[in-house]
């Protein structure tokens, strides 16, 4: 078990490291230079002096292996460069919207899990039943309709219709709790379907499948009442494609994150992303990515980890 | 000796894509108390969903019992609720399945799986059971049983996941144990090892055993009376000295005739059953060997032959008298 | 039978009666068929597009922005006067042509690459692989936002973003089913029938390995064409004049509280696409690989 995550970590610090050269080509790779093209975008910075003053500070004037060492270097230790824009450091634009975006993510990871798995084990028990294919086709639109079209049609409904949520903006929980919870209903809700109607129909073949294996015949023949077969010997080994998806569908949600901050107008990590793509902000859409990288590689560590403790196989191999 | 068990008329059928497939047709059959019965036929010709529905572990849908009775201790099995099944199901009536390698769950320790039904049973604390598993095991002849326990199954090479299915059965020193095709993945040392420890561990305790078969050399050795079963129907029964002697059903005769024997003179030919096993969602009329025995008469495209007696304790369900 | 020509065994994937039972299959899957009918009408909304809109969709008629619905205008007018219909209708077009293009060129690359690296494995398959993982942990969405801004907004742009980002999904799933496909017995018959190695790959593999990508193709033609209506809605796309529904959508969700259907008829457009494209891959799937009925494990 030990090797085995020793193995993992070290992959995935392989896979770090390619990915931060991706990411450092990105803005390097650009006819002219990311400090043009943000001028470009931003008429405040277009202007000579401006410019050469970025391009000392942003370290273009040095060889290319040295910048990307300097920038690997100051990422872990916080120092993130300067925003081109607001000229704020972009380790403390990060450390303000960090808590949005969790609060976002909390939220997702409630929907999608009190929608998804019930769905799917009802689905799976009452399978083949109008109940079943209801369900089923439900998640199928729930995997198919895009985020900012649900958006939409929700802060329609809700907003401009009925007047529930507010159609966008944030309240932070400690100024009114009351208002926080309001505005991140639909956002939380838009982005929780989708992995909802995933979740849905991962836990009803993968539960399926299991009920349909011999060893759950050993169990019933052993005289365990069909709950204990569920919980002790089905639930275990149901989860494990489960969790795959759920690490796969947390990379594939952080899309969705940005987008549901864009339309909800959430001053949070994403939000940040897009701005900066905008207004081609160079350090900050770095930092950005090698922040998504990170977190999608933490989660397929943890999957990892979690596949070890469900599947005693591979612990050994 | 005591009657134990009475199938009347036992009927399973599946529903599938092709139509009713008819698993199991009218069987009745009786197992008395410290007996061994055998029942031997080809894949598919009902006899493992015959052992499974007698613990109800048929799965449904496709499958449905649809008829009889399984008169148990006086007790009518398709009639019991769901708890009183549970509590027969591993206590009073084990099964140890084929196939040791799925029929274990591989996210489960050994010991506890041979613990549950002591647990479940028994109402053991986890500390105890997990004594007992560690003598079950040992009973089986696991060696370092106490330190295998907390090994999962595909630690374990095929010969032992199978002596653990075997513990997990005797645990709780069942009236019968039902063991369906035990040893076919295992070589045939091993499986000689296995059934001789079998057969010892139930004249121990004075259980009965099912052995579902398609090794006539099993039944042979093993098994006290046997059933042959031929496209969901018992063709014949018999004592296993008399169907091994003296086969009367043309079926039963065709088997025979297919394994070498030691008697035998060498030259013999091994004489092979002409034609396919029947399609089960597509009899054909009347007798469903007909198309394939050589002894077959006019009737037997008509009409389906029923059991009758021939001599003692010996019936088979044919219209010629071979 | 000829037995020196052991290719006689071997199953071709393409027999009349397979490719038969899969058309059965589909049609039999009431899901796909309703998938059919969506991807059927929408493109012949792309190609008929010009007998069908009632008006052209560049026509502006400035005295009548942002009308709700009228007999004249069914869908109501745009920002600047022009009919929302015609330039809905016109839209399909766009995203139809990104999503061929782009989920076409997106699996030639992945499924080449991913049979090279399944079946030669050593170097090739180290290389395919990491490049596959690095690619793994950043998002598609986000990544193409980057490489659109950094490339500039334009169809061709947006085709060649996304082919480069999601040619991996097809490579691991391809690599996958060559890894399973290699191993059966009928590829060491032809390995011994003395078959070159290309033809191996090509004539042997390839057919046999094929079926997971269909289904795939399906489903990734949906999310391509969400994903360029994205860019597009965050003006990074497609530019205007071009009818979009991307574009729609995104000037109409400025106006949504005074006229709500500018934003959601293309984004229902969107919606039903995706839909169309995603129900299409169940029966798919569903027809062509029955180890997998109804599931995505291999997507």
């Amino acid at each position: 078990m030990k090797r085995y995550l020793a193995k993992r970590l070290l992959y995935a610090l392989l896979i770090l490291f390619l990915v931060s050269i991706l990411i450092f080509s990105i803005a390097r790779l650009l006819p002219g230079d990311p400090i043009q093209a943000a001028a470009m975008m931003n008429m405040d910075l277009a202007n000579e002096e401006i410019m050469d003053d970025l391009r000392s500070q942003f370290g273009l004037d040095r060889p290319v292996v040295l910048q990307y060492g300097v920038w690997v270097k100051d990422f872990f230790v916080g120092e993130w460069g300067t925003s081109f824009g607001s000229g704020e450091p972009v380790f403390e634009m990060f450390l303000r919207r960090l808590p949005v975006t969790l609060e976002l993510f909390a939220g997702y990871v409630f929907w999608s899990f009190l929608i998804g798995f019930p769905l799917g084990v009802i689905s799976a028990f009452k399978r083949n039943t109008v109940l079943d294919a209801a369900i089923t086709s439900t998640a199928i639109v729930g995997i198919s309709v895009p985020v900012i079209w649900e958006a939409i049609v929700l802060i329609y409904l809700f907003s401009v219709h009925f007047q529930i949520f507010p159609p966008s903006g944030y309240v932070p929980f400690s100024e009114n709790s009351m208002e926080n919870v309001l505005c991140m209903i639909m956002p939380t809700f838009v982005l929780g379907t989708h992995s909802a109607g995933m979740y849905m129909r991962y836990v009803r073949s993968s539960l399926l499948e299991v009920l349909g294996q011999d060893y759950i015949r050993t169990a019933r023949a052993k005289g365990l009442k069909e709950m204990a077969v569920i919980m002790r010997h089905a639930a275990k080994p149901a989860m494990i494609p489960v969790v795959t998806v759920i690490g796969i569908d947390w990379g594939y949600v952080i899309s969705g994150s940005f987008l549901v901050e864009y339309m909800f107008a959430l001053p949070g990590f994403g939000r940040m992303g897009i701005d900066a793509i905008a207004a081609r902000d160079y350090p900050v859409i770095q930092a950005t990515l090698l922040i998504v990288a990170l977190f999608i590689l933490m989660v397929n560590l943890a999957v990892d980890l979690l596949y070890g403790y469900l599947d005693p196989r591979v612990r050994v191999k | 000796m005591a009657k134990l068990l009475s199938v009347n008329n036992l009927s399973v059928h599946f529903s599938t894509g092709n139509g009713v497939v008819k698993a199991v047709d009218q069987i009745s059959y009786e197992l008395n108390t410290g007996e061994t019965l055998g029942i031997v036929g080809e894949s598919g010709c009902g006899k493992s969903v015959s052992a499974l529905s007698l613990l109800r572990l048929i799965p449904n849908p496709p499958g449905k019992i649809v008829d009889g009775e399984i008169l148990f201790e006086g007790r009518d099995l398709l009639k019991a609720s769901k708890e009183e099944i549970c509590d027969i199901r591993g206590n009073k009536i084990a099964m140890i399945f084929q196939e040791p390698m799925t029929s274990l769950n591989p996210v489960l320790t050994i010991g506890q799986q041979v613990a549950e039904p002591f647990m479940v049973h028994q109402q053991m604390k986890k500390k105890q059971a997990a004594a007992e598993a560690v003598k079950a095991l040992k009973k089986v002849h696991i060696p370092d049983s106490g330190k295998r326990l907390a090994d999962y199954p595909h630690q374990f090479s095929g010969g032992m996941r199978q002596r653990a299915m075997i513990a997990m059965g005797l645990t709780c020193a069942p009236k019968i144990i039902i063991a369906d095709e035990p040893t076919t993945a295992l070589d045939v040392t091993i499986q000689a090892q296995l059934l001789t420890l079998m057969k010892q561990l139930t004249i121990d305790t004075g259980a009965a055993l099912i052995i579902i078969t398609h090794n006539l050399g099993i039944i042979a050795r093993y098994a006290d009376r046997v059933n042959v079963m031929y496209a969901g129907k018992i063709v014949e029964k018999a004592s296993a000295a008399d169907l091994y002697k003296y086969p009367k059903h043309p079926y039963a005769i065709g088997l025979m005739a297919s394994v070498p024997k030691l008697d035998q003179d060498v030259k013999t030919r091994l004489q092979p059953i002409e034609g396919q096993p029947p399609d089960l969602a597509d009899l054909p009329e009347g007798c469903a060997f007909h198309p394939r025995c050589r002894y077959k008469i006019e009737q037997c495209r008509v009409s389906a032959p029923s059991l009758r007696t021939i001599s003692d304790d010996h019936e088979i369900a044919c219209w010629v008298d071979v | 039978m000829n037995t020196k020509n052991t290719a006689l065994l071997i199953p071709s994937g393409k027999s009349r009666s397979r490719r038969k039972n899969v058309v059965f299959a589909i049609l039999a899957h009431k899901m796909a068929l309703v998938g059919v009918v969506i991807i059927v009408s929408l493109i012949c909304m792309a190609v008929f597009a010009p007998f069908l809109a009632p008006h052209d969709p560049n026509d502006q008629d400035l005295y009548r922005v942002l009308e709700g619905p009228t007999w004249e205008h069914l869908l109501g007018t745009d920002d600047v006067g022009r009919d929302l219909l015609s330039r809905v209708i016109f839209g399909a077009r766009i995203s139809l042509i990104i999503g061929i293009v782009s989920t076409f060129l997106s699996a030639l690359m992945g499924s080449l690459l991913g049979l090279i690296a399944g079946y030669k494995g050593g170097v090739a398959d180290m290389v395919i692989m990491r490049i596959t993982d690095t690619f793994m942990c950043l998002p598609v969405m986000v990544m193409l936002l980057v490489i659109v801004a950094v490339l500039g907004p334009g169809v061709e742009n947006i085709i060649i973003a996304i082919s480069v980002l999601t040619w991996t999904t097809f490579a691991r799933i391809m690599r996958g089913q060559v890894l399973y496909v290699r191993e059966l017995p009928y590829i060491e018959a032809a390995h011994a029938d003395g078959a070159s190695e290309l033809r191996i790959m090509f004539k042997n593999i390839l057919p046999n390995a094929i079926s997971p990508i269909i289904v795939a193709i399906s489903i990734m033609l949906g999310r391509h064409i969400m994903l360029e209506s994205i860019a597009t809605f965050l003006g990074l796309g497609v530019q205007p004049p071009t009818p979009t529904w991307g574009k729609a959508l995104r000037v109409g969700y400025s106006y949504l509280e005074i006229v709500p259907l500018y934003s959601i008829a293309p984004g229902l457009m969107i919606t039903l696409a995706v839909l169309g494209f995603n129900f299409l891959g169940d029966g798919l799937r569903d027809a062509l690989d029955p180890r997998l009925r109804g599931e995505g494990r291999k997507i």
